[in-house]
């Protein structure tokens, strides 16, 4: 059942380690072109779900298929259409970063000629002209990520694993990465790991939550985004009757007497509710969609195990 | 290029960026002046009592061989510390990702660090082999002898680098690898010493021991058996490295 279109496919993918299950009955598709963003708490199956799709470790059950080939056929083509960044970047601190790449280009197979216009593409997709003739070993966090990076897409796969890049990055530094990320779309499937949840909204398509390795949420972020409320704040006072009475307020509660928290009919737009708000002269001072629908879903999820471990 | 040879070639970039190699080569060569030039005055203090002699040792017997026999026994020492690094050094780096996750098969992987770390043996023996073959300038050597005993230093010194890469492989820490390294080096060299001192004489004990395969090659004889005995203990303990890969590839 190979499906070229997808770069990545999890068909019930199972690890156990030492006796214990690590990782149980994943199953999950990335086309080209999309982001996923996988969410867990610490402990949750990130980093053992990443290590095999990377082909650093095997699934117990279940097959990893990249670019429609498994990874146990041990097909050259498989291997070298992934790209894999692990927590820590694979940096030899003796090279500089050119020499870096070269190596890293050619382990990945691109032939002698190529090399060069591969390592200049890469440099310049993530912004390392600056660095290129410094030591990886003399190197900030922030360059050390990009480097990182930039042996990951050196080869140009078809599938880019990253596995919590902004990891320790000071907040301009995440910001760059995160714009850096989101670029990759352009050329490659994306998998990025990561804790930090404005990251996903900010780079991903999809969202795929794991909890004590188990799939407990997928799908389309702008899903779970249509789905969020928003927040209104109007010039006077407005009660639940007149929310009722626009036919796109699917639910409307308030926070205080000028500021609500509404639920849109499906495929109502909130541009749509700022008209109906003018036109009744309700006098809107704020209209924001309520952050946190992620959030929500996220901890909801992760405090499972703390309402389970109350209830016993 | 192929990736055994690109990673052999990146290994042996990144040791000489590293002030290790440099180090070692530069110690082992100043050793080995001094032994020379102990040896060579000596010799030209014995020439008139040798000149005496019907059938005395030349130079080839009495300054080259013994220091290349010492330079076997420096090896010892000095592979281990080239070799303690390669595997659990990129593991403790968090390097080894990167060669696990490319197209490359454990076996080539093993390869590639071998070969080097191998390069920087090779010239250590270079160096050894380069100082008694400097004498024929002014004197008469018996080259093919030196150069039968150069190919025993180079296939012991590779016998030894695979059994550090192996112990590279398989061990948590450097120091750990280096040390595993120097005792296994050690008893093997040392095994029919031991079993002589005992009055025991067992073919395979003589069978195990690398001093035993080493002596022919130090005598002149190119000894092909000796030759199969240290190909076939490099292949075991590369393929046991390999093992070792394979293992972390499935078993994390």
């Amino acid at each position: 059942m190979d499906d070229a279109r997808f770069a990545l496919q999890l068909e019930h993918v199972s690890r156990r380690l030492s006796g214990r299950t690590i990782v149980e009955a994943i199953d999950l598709v990335l086309p080209r072109g999309r982001v996923l963003g996988l969410l867990g708490v610490n402990g949750a199956g990130k980093s053992t779900t990443l290590r095999m799709i990377a082909g650093l470790l095997a699934p117990t059950t279940g097959a990893v298929r990249v670019d429609g080939v498994d990874l146990k056929a041990r097909d050259g083509h498989a291997r070298r259409a992934i790209g894999y960044l692990p927590e820590e970047p694979p940096l030899y601190g003796e090279l500089t970063v050119d020499e870096y790449l070269r190596f890293c280009a050619r382990l990945h197979g691109i032939a002698g000629t190529a090399v060069a216009a591969a390592v200049e593409r890469a440099i310049a997709r993530c912004e390392l002209g600056e660095v290129r003739r410094r030591l990886c070993g003399l190197l900030s966090k922030g360059f050390r990520q990009r480097v990182g990076i930039a042996q990951a897409i050196v080869h140009e796969p078809a599938l880019v694993v990253l596995d919590e890049p902004a990891a320790g990055l000071d907040p301009v530094q995440a910001l760059r990465l995160r714009d850096l990320v989101a670029s990759l779309r352009e050329a490659h499937a994306v998998v990025l790991s990561t804790h930090v949840l404005s990251d996903v909204t900010a780079c991903c398509d999809e969202v795929v939550i794991l909890h004590r390795g188990r799939v407990r949420h997928s799908g389309p972020l702008a899903a779970l985004e249509r789905d969020a409320w928003l927040v209104v704040r109007t010039g006077r006072a407005v009660a639940a009757t007149d929310w009722a009475a626009l036919p796109i307020v699917a639910e409307a509660r308030p926070i205080d007497a000028l500021c609500w928290r509404l639920r849109l009919h499906e495929g109502a737009e909130a541009g749509a509710l700022a008209a109906a708000i003018g036109e009744r002269g309700y006098g809107l001072s704020e209209l924001r969609a309520e952050h946190g629908a992620l959030e929500g879903l996220f901890v909801t999820i992760a405090a499972e195990d703390v309402a389970a471990g109350k209830a016993a | 290029m192929s990736t055994i040879a690109l990673i052999a070639r990146n290994d042996l970039k990144r040791q000489f960026v590293q002030p290790l190699a440099w180090g070692l080569l530069a110690l082992v060569g100043a050793l080995f002046a001094w032994q020379f030039l102990v040896a060579v005055d000596a010799f030209l203090r014995a020439m008139p009592k040798l000149a005496a002699l019907a059938s005395a040792p030349g130079v080839t017997d009495l300054v080259a061989m013994p220091l290349l026999r010492n330079a076997s026994a420096l090896l010892l020492i000095a592979v281990p510390l080239v070799t303690m690094q390669s595997l659990v050094g990129e593991r403790r780096a968090q390097t080894l990702p990167l060669l696990l996750a490319a197209d490359v098969g454990s076996l080539r992987i093993v390869l590639g660090k071998f070969l080097g770390a191998y390069g920087v043996i090779a010239l250590i023996v270079a160096i050894a082999v380069a100082m008694p073959l400097s004498l024929a300038v002014g004197t008469s050597l018996d080259i093919p002898r030196i150069l039968v005993a150069a190919i025993g230093m180079l296939l012991f010194a590779a016998t030894l680098t695979a059994i550090g890469i192996a112990c590279s492989a398989w061990t948590a820490h450097p120091a750990l690898a280096a040390v595993a390294t120097l005792v296994i080096g050690s008893v093997l060299v040392m095994l029919d010493v031991g079993a002589r001192l005992r009055d025991v004489d067992h073919a395979l004990i003589n069978w195990l021991a690398m001093s035993s395969h080493l002596e022919p090659f130090l005598r002149g004889v190119l000894d092909t058996s000796a030759v199969v005995y240290f190909l076939v203990v490099s292949m075991f303990a590369l393929l046991l490295a390999a093992r070792r890969l394979d293992t972390l590839r499935t078993r994390g």
